[in-house]
């Protein structure tokens, strides 16, 4: 499985990208939502998931997942937003623009993972 | 990276010597997520080098807190899923169409911060079968501390974060602050209340469905014996008993049979299910 | 928990102890005022706010401590070296955090910037900021309005 992590911050997507390598995701990185989209555009087809942060420069992560909901192609695409973004109505926002699921920032690597299990995304359901 | 397959060993014997809770196999991200702070706080690279390092000197305070790093009290919302998605495929519609008064009581045994007790009303609320339902809500505690908190319904960024689906998250919460408080509505349909299990149990009434997960654990053979037998006596004869994963009935109290509920299982009162199964061969 | 309509000294402090407990795995505390919070040289990163009340949080620290909470962020261990760039962007990656759950925790419509961090020689006066500790070592912060 191969999941994409569009985030402006180089440690943040450092975070995200070795929980996601940990449950077995192969990682691609994007610093914003346009070259994300660039990224997406040179796959020989889509990934399972994409996690999202909102505010970065040249295009932000709800423009971002808005464009990616415009092409049929890349409807298979699970949208997590991962975001210090948490007013009720930017969650409402995001979900209604086509996002699956919705993580704040801050959050603990075991808050991801049970996100993931919630999307059908994790190889074991969770829980001791 | 992720946790090495000796480390991971290491700790599962570990935790089951002491709490007789299994990891199984597959679980590696959790013991590695839940030891990255112990980890870091004891001046290790990584989990390996900490637990190769705890291997070797074995402190018994370190070893401790390896074993409360993964079995403490649970917080996260529908916890396990699996439970939830039985109770709300199988269960609920199977009591619905029993119960001609169109009410199911509920019994919540051991509800910490409250995540449980308001997971399953929340769940009562997605079930179609249910729509229109009273839902009698009994949640206890020991710790008159969780009771506080649960009742007030409110809790942190990160507690939102576990296990709560974000349609969830926004049809039932509303923010306080740096934090979320679950609706008044929901609330209000939870009656919290003081009780230990191991003490002969108040007045409650009979129970349709009991949810006594991950708390028989900490109890001896002969405790968990006489608080199941008390169970069976306040819930109904055709009640559904949830456990936790890695508790059984069986060898404990032998009058419960186990019985699959979608992924999940659940347990029955035997006598129930021989006459249950007598009227459906009819 | 109170609600507030702009920026507080309690909300911040209770923004930052959430982001170091969840993401560094460190507590702050809050640093005595008649306590020194000695500085030599250090990072100053600062996120814009935009909504009833204008103006940016400002989060100051020295290198050392700047280095330290990339290494806790990033989980590395004692002698793993970060270039500056990555030390930059983590310490604004941290107030961009801290920054997002103080806009969510107040009341109304508000717009949060993207984070910009600088080399500083100089920490702020003790008296426009409040002070918050990592360790044994001051983090400097500070709510400043707009110049009117």
């Amino acid at each position: 499985m191969r999941a994409l992590i569009v985030d402006d911050s180089r440690a943040m997507r450092r975070i995200v990208g070795r929980i996601l390598e940990g449950v077995g995701f192969e990682v691609l990185e994007a610093g914003d939502g346009q070259e994300a989209l660039g990224v997406l555009e040179g796959l020989d087809g889509p990934p399972e998931l994409a996690c999202v942060d909102w505010n970065m420069p040249v295009m932000d992560g709800f423009t971002f997942i808005t464009e990616v909901r415009k092409r049929s192609e890349w409807r298979s695409i699970t949208l997590m937003m991962v975001t210090t973004e948490s007013e009720m109505d930017q969650i409402v926002r995001a979900l209604a623009a086509g996002a699956h699921e919705y993580l704040i920032k801050p959050f603990t690597g075991e808050a991801m993972l049970e996100k993931l299990d919630l999307l059908g995304l994790l190889p074991t359901s969770t829980g001791v | 990276m992720t946790i090495s397959p000796q480390a991971f060993t290491f700790v599962r014997e570990l935790v089951r010597a002491e709490s007789a809770i299994v990891l199984e196999t597959g679980k590696e991200y959790l013991v590695e997520s839940r030891l990255v702070p112990l980890a870091r706080a004891a001046g290790h690279p990584d989990v390996d080098a900490y637990v190769a390092d705890l291997s070797k000197r074995r402190t018994p305070a370190a070893m401790k807190q390896v074993v409360e790093a993964l079995t403490t009290n649970e917080t996260s919302w529908f916890r396990d899923s699996d439970p939830f998605t039985a109770l709300r495929q199988n269960v609920f519609p199977a009591l619905a169409k029993t119960r001609s008064n169109r009410t199911l009581r509920i019994w919540a045994g051991a509800c910490s911060s409250g995540q449980e007790p308001y997971s399953i009303i929340m769940t009562a609320l997605d079930t179609p079968e249910l729509a229109g339902w009273k839902i009698e809500l009994v949640a206890t505690d020991l710790s008159e501390e969780m009771l506080t908190r649960s009742r007030k319904g409110e809790y942190s960024q990160l507690e939102v974060n576990r296990g709560l689906p974000a349609t969830t998250l926004v049809r039932h919460f509303e923010r306080s602050g740096l934090n979320w408080r679950i609706n008044q509505s929901i609330r209000d349909r939870v009656e919290f209340r003081s009780l230990n299990l191991t003490r002969p149990f108040p007045p409650m009434g009979r129970f349709d469905i009991v949810f006594l997960r991950n708390v028989l654990i900490y109890f001896d053979l002969p405790t968990k014996r006489d608080v199941l037998k008390r169970v069976r006596q306040v819930m109904a004869p055709d009640g559904h008993l949830f456990l936790g994963a890695a508790e059984m009935t069986m060898g404990v109290d032998d009058a419960w049979e186990r019985v699959p509920a979608g992924r999940s299982s659940v347990y029955r009162i035997r006598e129930a299910i021989t006459v249950r199964g007598s009227t459906c061969v009819h | 928990m109170t609600i507030s309509s702009a920026p507080d000294e309690a909300l911040v402090l209770a923004a930052i102890e959430q982001v170091w407990g969840s993401m560094l795995f460190a507590s702050a505390e809050p640093w005595p005022t008649d306590r020194a919070a000695d500085f030599g040289s250090g990072v100053q990163a600062q996120i814009e706010l935009r909504g009833d009340w204008n103006g940016r949080l400002v989060l100051t620290c020295d290198s050392d401590v700047a280095t330290q909470i990339a290494g806790a962020m990033l989980g590395l261990g004692p002698d793993e070296e970060l270039p500056e760039l990555d030390i930059h962007d983590a310490v604004g990656e941290v107030l961009n955090v801290v920054g997002g759950s103080v806009k969510g925790a107040l009341v109304g419509t508000w717009a949060l910037g993207l984070p910009g961090v600088s080399e500083t020689s100089e920490a702020p006066g003790r008296d426009e900021s409040f002070v918050v500790s990592w360790g044994d070592a001051p983090v400097y912060v500070q709510i400043l309005p707009d110049a009117a």
